[in-house]
């Protein structure tokens, strides 16, 4: 009998459930069709002011259709960034080619509008994902007054919104900060690897100062990884740290300062990149190989035709996609091609039929 | 008479183990459920402010090789390769591999993109059939097509390992359909976490929906009532288990028709095993053995949010034979790897995710199965209360109901667009009447791949699908 009343419960318990599920599932179902019924509603309506604004055939009247536009969104983020979505939707068209003319517009709209202040308010959300993303969009929007408020969320221990508001701080090209939050992630660093990349991408500032900041007490991972990013931005002031690097023993120093030396493609740098190429590490060489492929001399050429028949995969692949960048010629593609190294001639042709029209 | 006594006895016993079974099942099943839901609102919460477009010009998303097995694909592969050049992602090369195909699928490829042989260098790092040829065109570089022996999907996978240049790959079914963002949001996985080897997305049934250029344009019921089935039991088992088990790192599989890949991983594991039917099973569990053999750091992932469209059997005999399959491909995997069952060595995987497939996932079908012939005989023989099997049978069936509606409700919150209400609500009556005949015919066709798995393990099974509405 106990089971038996157990089940019955447990039964009518499932029931209840069900029941709940199906409100709200059902509610939910409704929410959403309410939510697409506004939105394109909202979008028919500002469809209506952007055209306005774009068209207004005077001054006057596009200040009106602005101002009608502003009291549209009504300081709701999503009505803004929709307004945004269609005016932007015209750019490049007949009437708008010139993005500059678009970028005063939109800056026209902001003045109405003011987003900052709908932006600003997320940052006192309790949700850390509005937090994250008011920041993010306040940055966009160059509100540097915020720039205080952003920075203390950066000690946050959500590390999304650590992270966005970082990411705000390196949009505004704060130094300072985004070096210290740099050096608080460095000990992570399947977290820290990717970051250093957005970070200098994203930065504003000069990318030289904030290295320099971050060198002063990262780890030597952080130093490595630093390294690496920046080769791409060919920062004259660093040279002599890189070759340093490259003539030393440390390995991993080593491979980020033979890549970022060989991005800058300077002659100068040639006896260093030729000992890279011959080192016993694969990853040295084809960076090596990558490097020397930018200086136009017979003895780098050498180098790289070596390459292409390197005991190492990669670095083979590597010389076959930069060797035709370099002037070479047609006695020596035909010596590749026709010649009894069979892998250095496939990857000659694999690279050549992408890159030059072999059809026919 | 003793012996009678004895098999009552037995009958009585093992009457109480399906249901305690079914029961214990059906509690994993919701805390699985309450787990999804959670982790899913979570995620949703976390996609507001990842803000993943701003991540399409980023130097840090790793390009992807798109490897697209095909044999005998003539009705799809062209309009699928043009639909998936439109993706929106940075870097990528689409690989078709044609495994040694008896139609026109080649001829198509080549006529439709002015394709011309050249010759390459391959990097011969999994073994594989002959590659006969490889096919390019300036139009579109960055489309190759491959031209192979037939030695299966594996082999196919695998020569589209050895050809690709990148240093992700996803495989794609070659009668499926990405959604535009898809990739973007599956790489953002191994951009955000770089212990990320393996990272599956949510595969959609999409019969009934029109989906044009990577898509979603329209939704209406599918004609067919498997079809309609069909949409509840994907949401279901993606929505639930797989959100769930990747919480823990224990998911066992990544879809065939969906999956990205750290390649290096795939290559240090061997690549893809032949002669097997559920090779996309097999490599994730492989490599789940591997890392915890090499003591690596790894995660395997799961994205809700990265969206693929697959055509689902529209006819009995395609879903008996597609449902066969999967069973089969499941015990194979779990035979091979056996050694790994309860084995602390393997962490949760091991304990925890290996027994579970053992017991509830291969052997559930077979318990389930035998209920279902035993607890109406016993009831005939007068040995089973009437109330109590009246009580078992709706509970079973409310906790079925609480399961997929449950998954409707997490699909109508993270996906919010697919369907109108009207038809979203459509759609949870299919929820409730898939418990009468449904379920128990899927799973006496899994069942019956239990019983033929010597016979059909190598056997590939050709399930017949519509085109997709362009």
């Amino acid at each position: 009998m106990k089971i038996e009343l157990i089940s019955v419960i447990g039964l009518l318990l499932c029931l209840l459930i069900i029941g709940i599920l199906y409100i709200l599932h059902y509610r939910l179902a409704e929410l959403q069709d309410e939510h697409i019924a506004r939105i394109d509603n909202i979008r028919q309506r500002l469809n209506i002011h952007v055209e306005g604004v774009l068209f207004a055939p005077t001054e006057s009247s596009r200040q009106l259709e602005i101002q009608a536009l502003a009291a549209e969104i009504n300081g709701d983020f999503e009505v803004y960034e929709l307004a945004i979505q269609a005016i932007e939707q015209y750019k490049g068209s007949e009437h708008h080619a010139d993005p500059e003319k678009m970028r005063r517009l939109i800056a026209q709209v902001n003045e109405q509008v003011n987003p900052v202040e709908i932006y600003a308010k997320m940052l006192d959300s309790n949700d850390v994902y509005h937090r994250g993303y008011g920041c993010r969009r306040l940055a966009e929007l160059g509100a540097t007054e915020y720039r205080e408020q952003i920075a203390e969320l950066v000690d946050d221990k959500h590390r999304d919104l650590a992270y966005n508001a970082a990411m705000a701080l390196c949009q505004m090209g704060d130094t300072e900060r985004v070096a210290a939050y740099l050096i608080s992630i460095q000990n992570d660093r399947l977290y820290s690897g990717r970051l250093v990349n957005e970070f200098f991408a994203k930065f504003t500032g000069s990318r030289q100062e904030l290295a320099e900041k971050v060198f002063e007490t990262c780890n030597p991972y952080m130093r490595c990884t630093v390294i690496k990013t920046l080769g791409e931005y060919k920062i004259d002031a660093f040279r002599d740290m890189y070759m340093q690097g490259a003539a030393g023993d440390d390995f991993q120093l080593k491979i980020a300062c033979v890549k970022a030396l060989a991005a800058f493609g300077y002659p100068e740098d040639e006896q260093i990149l030729q000992m890279a190429a011959q080192d016993k590490d694969w990853v040295i060489r084809s960076s090596a190989i990558r490097g020397l492929s930018r200086l136009h001399t017979s003895t780098a050429l050498a180098t790289v035709k070596r390459g292409l028949s390197d005991k190492e995969w990669w670095v083979r692949q590597t010389a076959a996609q930069v060797i035709t960048n370099m002037d070479i010629s047609a006695k020596d593609l035909e010596e590749i091609l026709g010649g009894y190294d069979r892998f250095a001639a496939d990857a000659m042709k694999a690279v050549l039929y992408r890159t030059v029209d072999t059809e026919g | 008479m003793g012996f009678l006594n004895a098999v009552r006895s037995f009958i009585v016993v093992f009457n109480f183990f399906c249901m305690a079974f079914t029961l214990i099942l059906n509690i994993i099943y919701i805390i699985q459920l309450f787990v999804s839901l959670v982790r899913v609102h979570k995620h949703y919460d976390k996609n507001f402010s990842d803000d993943f477009h701003s991540y399409v010009d980023s130097e840090n998303l790793l390009p992807i090789s798109l490897i697209i097995p095909a044999y005998n694909e003539e009705e799809n592969i062209v309009q699928n390769v043009r639909s998936l050049m439109k993706m929106n992602y940075p870097h990528f090369e689409i690989i078709v591999v044609n495994d040694g195909s008896t139609d026109k699928t080649g001829e198509l490829l080549v006529k439709a993109f002015h394709m011309h042989k050249i010759e390459t260098s391959i990097r011969y790092q999994i073994p594989t059939e002959k590659i006969e040829g490889v096919y390019f065109s300036k139009e579109y570089p960055n489309l190759l097509y491959v031209h192979k022996k037939n030695g299966g999907k594996s082999d196919a996978l695998n020569a589209g390992i050895n050809i690709s240049r990148y240093p992700l790959f996803t495989c794609l079914d070659a009668d499926s359909r990405l959604e535009k963002d898809a990739l973007l949001r599956l790489s953002l996985e191994f951009l955000k976490d770089s212990r990320t080897v393996v990272a599956g997305g949510l595969v959609r049934i999409a019969n009934g929906s029109r989906i044009v250029d990577g898509e979603l344009k329209g939704f209406s019921m599918p004609k067919k009532l498997i079809e309609r089935f069909q949409i509840v039991e994907y949401y279901r088992s993606f929505l639930m288990g797989r959100v769930f088990w990747s919480s823990t790192n224990s998911l066992l599989i990544v879809s065939g028709a969906f999956g990205l890949f750290r390649k290096q991983t795939v290559i240090d594991v061997g690549g893809y095993k032949r002669n097997t039917i559920g090779e996309d099973m097999e490599i994730v569990v492989r490599i789940h053995r591997y890392m915890h053999k090499n003591h690596k750091k790894y995660r395997v992932k799961f994205n809700e949010f990265s969206i693929c469209w697959t055509q689902g059997p529209m006819s009995m005999k395609d879903i008996r034979s597609q449902r066969r399959r999967w069973q089969i491909g499941l015990m194979d995997t779990l035979i091979s790897h056996a050694g790994m069952t309860l084995n602390p060595r393997y962490g949760f995987v091991g304990l925890l995710s290996v027994p579970y497939n053992w017991i509830f996932e291969l052997f559930g079908a077979a318990v389930e199965v035998i209920g279902y012939f035993l607890i109406p005989f016993t009831l005939i023989m007068g040995e089973l209360n009437m109330f109590f099997f009246i009580i078992y049978f709706l509970l079973s069936v409310a906790l079925g109901i609480i399961l997929s509606e449950g998954s409707l409700v997490i699909e109508q919150y993270t996906h919010r667009g697919a369907m109108n209400a009207k038809q979203s609500i459509a759609v949870s009556v299919y929820a409730l009447l898939e418990n009468f005949g449904y379920r128990q015919m899927i799973t006496v066709f899994r069942m019956e791949g239990i019983i033929k798995y010597r016979k059909l393990r190598k056997s590939w099974g050709k399930i017949k699908r519509k085109e997709f509405e362009q």
